[in-house]
């Protein structure tokens, strides 16, 4: 199974500039904050479903999709016991089922989709180098920026490895559920020290193998990948930067919030 | 230490033992030669002691690498050999905390002063972990890297790639994700990231350690063309067979050089090499049995030598009819390890399985294990070995088809709930391992299963005495050893008493003395009646362990039968990136199907 979320589709958003890529990453995390009302965020949702389908990145949504609902689910509920207004609309301990509180809950379980939506689109359509040379770019120094894409590269194999500890230690009778939230937590050290001792290895043998190839000779190291900006990235730019100004103007103008009757 | 037979020759060896015994020749490497007679890389009288340790990893090295020469580098885990090959681009000591002495030379010049990055250009390291040194999205950025760093021009960088990729036989791969590829395939395109630099010295540290047989013979293939090429090489391996080629091996033993010489010289010094901790050749192990004293560089080779002492071995064309006699033969004379087992441990009926939006991993795979069985599962990277062991124990189920436990069938089950029937020790150690004492960590099973005190101090008893880990109780499991690690990981889970152990690979990354000591351990827990199943890619550990062989190609099982058998048929072995050990290909061309040394060495001396 890929371990990385990167699916080589070859589309439109693939071949977008990286920088536009990052930028546009960037508007979506904004748009996403200043609305409320699962109405405003529905067109952003639609657009992610859209996009997911035409570069091919749903193999990485249908991975993660109990993610997705989990998100939603718990977060509607939670939201359902601490935003407490509007009329009740039945009587249940602890829980405030109304109509306010599930329409802000669901927006916020919606919000925090989208938000895991748009990294995954970008994950799935940008390459490592990319990202490096979009954040290059944007005037974050070369070290800096590797240093994150190498982070977006090591998560998943930490991932990975976490989860192969889980399946020895389970194979030797492990019961990682046992117990109340705190007990559980602590169930979970048997994971955290092989997994917290081979990210180390891996570090150490990963920070020795990038300097014996070179990194760190120079603070600007030189691209082998040419990213013209092409008018089609200008367009790309002129859009995302449009939905930005509009889930700005939505925000200022008072739509998007949710009124509590 | 003395050289023995006639074929060694003595000006060839340079002896560093005990007594100290150095050539003229390595006697006079100059610490201050430079320009163009320079060695590519020296280094001389360089000691290094970890932080920490009260030993040397390296006591006083002193070893030339001249241009255009291949050397082999050989000793046992903890020998020095890496911590050898990481001072020639100073990743020791600017990555190793210790106390490092000696000076080491780049083409006649002084390194102390250098940053690791600053030698890149000078010095191509190829590291055992191939996930730990690919680190672009596509084959061509990863080539790119180095010279990227380095500052080169687009237009440079783009013209190194395709020769790069060419010579490591990566041609037209440009596109590819490197995570896609196989083992052997990540390992030559991290040769290729190094060979685009164009360094005066590529050091490859143990390349092929997790490779399937095909893998390692793409990699070997490789260092042989850049050997043909005049590169410089240093390469570190265990098995003795895969450094013939070189022009010079050099064998390590607690941080010194104790032998160093042509291979001839070295590789039939079988003693030397065992008590290296070094696989040695089982050609030569073959000749020096008959008492024939001479060093076989070939198969081919080894077959003229032996029949010009044995003129009345048959001769075996390797015919289809002469295959299919010796297969009857095999067949014959095997006993089926299944005929009498009762009830099997472990069944899998039909079973397929694919991830999500993947290829099919396993395709309708029938496997039956029965009590006290030793199985060999075998194929190349990506078969699905790992697929179908992960399927007995639990931790996937099958999309079709169905898997039974002791006649239980299996569906719906916890993966802990069938842990006293089948153990499995994964492949690292080290996803196992967390315990603060030895002890503890073999307790922790007993522990989960909720047994009494008394009980877990007497499995934990019984097994540090299985495992011979008993004096090390009290230590704390990471100090261990790569070898005593894998011993504990064992442990822990035979602690269980499972009735069929599963291990994945359980001597990658050990030198050979681990490797006996490991397999003579599961050995003895097979003897105690204990069903092995052993996936590994070590074709003499096969012959000389395994009774049972299953061979899987592509999801599927294409082969379930006695081991013998199965090296009696080349058209598996050749489909299958597998090989049979050299002891028993050559023991084909006499007629035998002979699965070590000592059985063929034994067969060919019935025609004296």
């Amino acid at each position: 199974m890929p371990i990385y979320l990167y699916i080589d589709h070859r589309s439109a958003i693939h071949r977008l500039h990286p920088t536009v890529k990052v930028f546009a990453l960037f508007v979506m995390f904004w748009s996403v904050y200043w609305v409320d009302h699962p109405l405003a965020l529905l067109p952003l949702g639609i657009l992610m479903v859209a996009l997911a389908q035409t570069t091919g990145a749903w193999p990485n949504f249908y991975r993660l999709r109990w993610l997705f609902i989990l998100l939603i689910f718990f977060t509607t509920l939670a939201w359902m016991v601490f935003y407490r207004r509007g009329p009740a609309l039945i009587n249940l301990p602890i829980i405030h089922l109304s109509r306010a509180s599930l329409v802000f809950g669901f927006g916020r379980g919606l919000k925090l989709a989208e938000l895991l939506a748009t990294s995954v689109l970008f994950l799935s359509t940008t390459k490592v180098e990319e990202f490096t040379a979009g954040l290059q770019r944007m005037g974050v120094p070369y070290r800096v920026g590797f240093a994150i894409t190498l982070a977006f590269r090591l998560a998943p194999l930490f991932i990975d490895s976490a989860l192969t500890v889980v399946q020895a230690q389970s194979l030797r009778g492990y019961d990682f559920n046992r117990g109340g939230p705190i007990a559980r937590a602590r169930r979970y050290v048997p994971v955290v020290i092989p997994v917290f001792m081979g990210a180390l290895r891996k570090a150490n043998n990963m920070a020795m193998a990038l300097e014996a190839r070179g990194f760190g000779i120079s603070a600007a190291p030189t691209s082998y990948i040419d990213f013209p900006m092409r008018a089609r990235d200008r367009m790309a730019f002129a859009i995302v930067a449009g939905i930005g100004v509009l889930y700005f103007g939505i925000y200022y103008f008072g739509y998007g919030a949710i009124a509590v009757n | 230490m003395k050289a023995r037979g006639h074929f060694q020759r003595e000006d060839a060896i340079t002896e560093r033992n005990e007594t100290l015994v150095v050539t003229a020749e390595a006697g006079s490497q100059s610490a201050a030669t430079s320009g163009a007679d320079a060695p590519v890389a020296a280094l001389e009288e360089v000691a290094f002691a970890y932080a920490g340790s009260d030993h040397r990893a390296l006591d006083g090295v002193t070893l030339e690498l001249r241009r255009g020469e291949t050397i082999g580098l050989m000793g046992a885990s903890g020998a020095g050999k890496s911590t050898l090959a990481k001072c020639l681009n100073r990743i020791v000591p600017a990555f190793e905390d210790g106390d490092f002495r000696g000076r080491v030379t780049i083409g006649g010049r002084a390194i102390d002063g250098s940053q690791v990055c600053e030698l890149a250009p000078r010095v191509g390291m190829v590291f055992q972990d191939f996930e730990a040194q690919l680190f672009s999205t596509n084959v061509a950025h990863e080539v790119a890297f180095a010279m990227e760093q380095a500052g080169m021009a687009r237009a440079e960088i783009a013209a190194r790639i395709g020769p790069a990729l060419e010579a490591v036989g990566l041609k037209g791969f440009d596109d590819r994700d490197p995570t896609s590829l196989s083992g052997g395939e990540k390992q030559r395109l991290a040769i290729a990231s190094v060979l685009a630099m164009r360094p005066d010295l590529i050091v490859l540290d143990e390349p092929t350690t997790d490779l399937d047989p095909e893998g390692r013979a793409e990699v070997f293939a490789l260092i042989r063309r850049l050997r043909a090429e005049g590169r410089t090489l240093l390469v570190i391996e265990h098995e003795a067979e895969e450094l013939r080629g070189c022009d010079r091996i050099v064998i390590l033993r607690d941080g010194a050089v104790i032998a160093e010489g042509e291979p001839a010289s070295v590789m039939g010094r079988l003693e030397l090499l065992e008590t290296s901790g070094v696989h040695p050749p089982d050609l030569n192990r073959l000749l020096g049995m008959l008492e024939i004293r001479e060093h076989a560089e070939s198969i081919d080779h080894a077959e003229a030598i032996i029949r010009a002492h044995f003129p009345d071995l048959p001769r075996v064309e390797r015919s289809e009819s002469e295959a299919v006699e010796i297969i009857a033969e095999v067949r014959a004379s095997v006993r089926p390890e299944t005929a009498a087992a009762p009830e099997p441990i472990a069944q899998l009926e039909r079973v397929s399985f694919a991830y999500p939006f993947g290829p099919r991993v396993l395709d309708t795979a029938d496997l039956t294990i029965a009590p006290g069985e030793f199985v060999a599962v075998i194929g190349q990277n990506g078969s699905g070995k790992t697929t179908l062991a992960k399927h007995l124990v639990g931790l996937l189920q099958p999309e079709t088809g169905r898997v039974l436990i002791a006649g239980r069938d299996r569906a719906g089950l916890a993966p802990a709930a069938t842990a006293r029937e089948v153990g499995y020790v994964f492949q690292n150690p080290d996803h196992q391992i967390f315990a603060g004492t030895v002890e503890e960590e073999i307790a922790f099973g007993p522990r989960n299963l909720g047994l009494g005190a008394d009980e877990i101090a007497q499995r934990v008893e019984e097994v540090l005495a299985a495992v011979n880990l008993g004096a090390m109780r009290g230590r704390d499991p990471f100090l261990l050893s790569k070898g005593e690690r894998q011993r504990l990981a064992v442990a822990s889970v035979l602690a269980l008493r499972p009735r069929l152990l599963i291990l994945d690979e359980p001597t990658t990354g050990l030198d050979y003395r681990e490797q006996r000591k490991m397999m003579a351990l599961v050995r003895a827990l097979n003897r105690d009646g204990i069903a092995i199943m052993i996936i590994t890619h070590t074709p003499w550990l096969v012959a000389e362990f395994a009774r049972r062989a299953v061979l899987m190609r592509r999801g599927r099982v294409v082969f379930d039968g006695a081991v013998r058998e199965l090296f009696a048929r080349d058209d598996l072995l050749a489909g299958s990136s597998f090989r049979a050990p050299e002891a028993t290909a050559l023991g084909r061309r006499f007629g035998f199907v002979a699965l070590s040394p000592e059985e063929l060495a034994e067969r060919i001396r019935g025609f004296a």
